[in-house]
């Protein structure tokens, strides 16, 4: 691979998440650093000039938001994704003035974290999904909106057919309950008894995508979420 | 002015009320000297005209003509303010015929005016040469044949040595008659304020290890009174939401802990023995779904503390009721068909009514009341949606009624409890929080709403949400 692997500075003070953060992250293919100071953090900002900033706001000495300030002042183009358990609307806003790209609440779903750290590495807009995407032999038609297999045409809901998209689209990753009810029921209420709607649809969508065939894409990952891929052969 | 506003309020009592008073004590003065003044002056023109009255007996022209007064009776008026007569008889032409000794040769007034003497007796203060003011009143009188005009005067000297006097002991007198006066404002103010500094000390007592104590009230009708008792009240209310506090931080911890117990029992277990990785990942999964359940409970905990204050936060706003009830509705239709439940929806054109909150708050607390009514609902069971409004008031209700366990007694009130789980097990899901219903609760209470189960509805459970509504401006 020519194109180097993106770097992505972690600051966050409490070691454990520090330490499973950097091994999950660098797991998904990037390349991770950790500092566990604001003072730290800065200095690696500056030295090894990362793409991602994954920032921790309830930092000792120094808060989070302070080093962020910094960063804009000084111009230095790096992505920041805020990451904190001050999860009222009001952070959320003083977070993103303040220069933030996004904002993650804790406790977040790793999935979620991935997810977002790929949409801000992307840098551009995401380009339009293209009108033919699929899994093996899972087939998608985004314009027309149909979706077939084998090709043989499932007959889909609008909910069912955006869910599969979405599936689909972060195909191979896994999908937490979190990100399917904001970014397909569009809840934006971390509280909203919906676990139990979203597992009704997934069996639903299940039942039609692979209960009629050998190869099952859609998986449950327990405790986590869901994944749509090819079996590993 | 700003000194004052400085002091303590005995102080300021104090200084305004001795001010007053010395205002009024200054005015008091002012007015019982002139008065004095103008009494005695008053009183010598009425001596002097008795003494002209005298005077006249006793003048008589001697062998010579000369005009002479008689000196063997005793005739001075009986007051120690005139002292040394002073008297000088002219004749028309003004010549002097008669000068007192007491004048020391200097004469007792001008020239002669028209008319003097005449029809009055023309009193008037005048300065004589040495420099004495003279109170001096004016005769005609006839003599032998000859027209006389007799000057008779006194000298002020007494009276104003009197009314000097007089100040001088109003100036002593004002500053001690003060002074009282301070001490005793400053004594009475204090006296008056001991209440309010009791108050003080005991407020200053009170903390939040011991609410349960009051303020002494010893009057309960007077202002002071009345102040304590309001301040009672207050910690009263303060004291049962201090306790509620408490026992909510109780329920939380021992909620949390639940989840903890097993997350941590689940990760020993399973770190004590080799396993296979299967057993692994099973561990794992589990670990995370108590995680999921710590995090929801944590996510209610922090929902209620924000209904807690939202009552005029900047959420309110709004907004009709029945798109909201669709909005739920449609939330969880995929749950209601995978059950087979038929809802029935009664007094749709209701729905137009507006409510007003935080739309956010109160779409969770209906999702609650629907999604509780679908979770104990059977299979192929109905659940009735209806909105009403009750004849003559300006509200909306909302009815979710459910065919499922219901409640048995004693249950339907206990059910807004936070943590309180039911006896009923939901059909075929996980449990809940045990906070959604006081979510519920608070939120419609915050909106100025009630929320109820029916009790005499055994068929299963019926809650009913009611709150404040506008007729809809469609209708």
């Amino acid at each position: 691979m020519v194109q180097a692997r993106p770097k992505i500075l972690i600051v966050e003070d409490d070691n454990k998440l520090s330490t499973a953060l950097v091994s999950g992250i660098e797991g998904a293919g990037y390349d991770v650093s950790a500092a566990s100071s604001a003072e730290e953090g800065f200095f690696l900002v500056h030295r090894l000039q990362p793409d991602l900033l994954l920032l921790d706001l309830t930092l000792p000495h120094r808060n989070g938001l302070d080093i962020l300030q910094q960063i804009r002042k000084e111009g230095i183009d790096v992505r920041v994704l805020i990451l904190t358990s001050h999860n009222t609307v009001e952070d959320r806003v003083a977070g993103l003035k303040t220069g933030a790209d996004d904002y993650l609440g804790k406790p977040f779903s790793f999935p979620e974290l991935l997810a977002r750290i790929e949409a801000l590495l992307r840098r551009i807009l995401p380009p339009t999904p293209p009108q033919r995407i699929s899994v093996g032999d899972l087939e998608l038609d985004t314009k027309a909106r149909i979706a077939s297999r084998d090709s043989q045409k499932l007959e889909l809901t609008a909910r069912e057919f955006d869910l599969l998209l979405y599936l689909v689209e972060n195909s191979g990753r896994t999908v937490s309950r979190e990100m399917l009810a904001r970014d397909i029921w569009q809840e934006t209420s971390r509280y909203t008894p919906i676990d139990n709607v979203i597992d009704v649809q997934m069996a639903r969508l299940r039942k039609k995508i692979d209960d009629p065939f050998p190869i099952k894409l859609l998986q449950t990952i327990r405790g986590i979420g869901f994944t749509l891929k090819e079996p590993q052969t | 002015m700003t000194i004052a506003a400085r002091r303590s309020i005995r102080t300021r009592l104090t200084l305004w009320y001795v001010s007053v008073l010395a205002l009024l004590l200054l005015t008091y003065a002012v007015i019982v000297f002139a008065f004095q003044y103008v009494t005695l002056t008053k009183q010598i023109f009425h001596d002097e005209v008795q003494d002209i009255a005298t005077v006249e007996g006793l003048l008589y022209f001697d062998s010579h003509g000369d005009l002479q007064l008689r000196q063997d009776y005793y005739s001075r008026p009986q007051s120690h303010l005139l002292i040394d007569r002073m008297m000088e008889v002219r004749d028309l032409s003004g010549v002097v015929l008669y000068r007192s000794s007491t004048l020391r040769g200097s004469p007792l007034g001008g020239p002669i005016q028209p008319h003097e003497g005449d029809t009055s007796f023309n009193e008037r203060i005048l300065r004589l040469a040495d420099g004495r003011h003279v109170f001096v009143i004016s005769h005609v009188h006839g003599m032998n044949g000859r027209t006389l005009i007799i000057r008779l005067g006194y000298s002020l000297v007494p009276l104003r040595d009197r009314m000097w006097q007089f100040l001088i002991m109003l100036l002593i007198a004002l500053p001690i008659a003060l002074a009282l006066a301070a001490f005793a404002g400053q004594a009475i103010a204090k006296r008056a304020l001991k209440p309010l500094e009791e108050m003080t000390v005991r407020a200053e007592g009170i903390s939040a290890n011991n609410l349960h104590d009051r303020l002494a009230v010893a009057n309960p009708t007077d202002e002071l009174g009345n102040l304590a008792a309001v301040f009672n009240h207050l910690l009263q209310r303060l004291e049962q939401a201090f306790q509620q506090l408490h026992r909510f931080t109780a329920d939380a911890a021992h909620e949390l802990r639940t989840p903890l117990a097993s997350l941590r029992t689940v990760g020993e277990v399973s770190i004590g023995t080799e396993r296979t990785a299967e057993e692994y990942r099973e561990a794992i999964s589990s670990i995370l779904e108590e995680t999921e359940v710590l995090s929801k409970t944590i996510d209610s905990l922090l929902l209620l503390a924000r209904a807690e204050v939202t009552q005029t936060g900047s959420n309110i706003q709004s907004f009709p009721i029945g798109v909201l009830l669709s909005e739920v509705l449609n939330l969880v239709a995929v749950l209601i068909e995978e059950r087979q439940i038929t809802v029935i929806r009664e007094g749709d054109a209701l729905g137009a009514s507006i409510v007003r909150g935080d739309r956010g708050l109160l779409r969770v607390a209906v999702l609650n009341v629907i999604h509780n009514a679908v979770k104990f609902s059977p299979n192929n069971s109905i659940i009735r949606v209806a909105f009403e409004r009750p004849a003559l008031a300006p509200v909306i209700r909302l009815t979710i009624e459910d065919h499922g366990p219901g409640f048995s007694a004693g249950e339907h009130d206990r059910v807004f409890e936070r943590f309180y789980r039911g006896s009923a097990e939901p059909v075929g899901s996980q449990n809940g929080t045990g906070l959604g219903l006081s979510i519920t609760k608070l939120v419609v209470e915050r909106m100025g709403g009630i929320v109820w189960f029916d009790k005499d509805f055994t068929a299963g459970a019926r809650c009913t949400i009611e709150l404040p509504a506008q007729q809809s401006t469609e209708r």
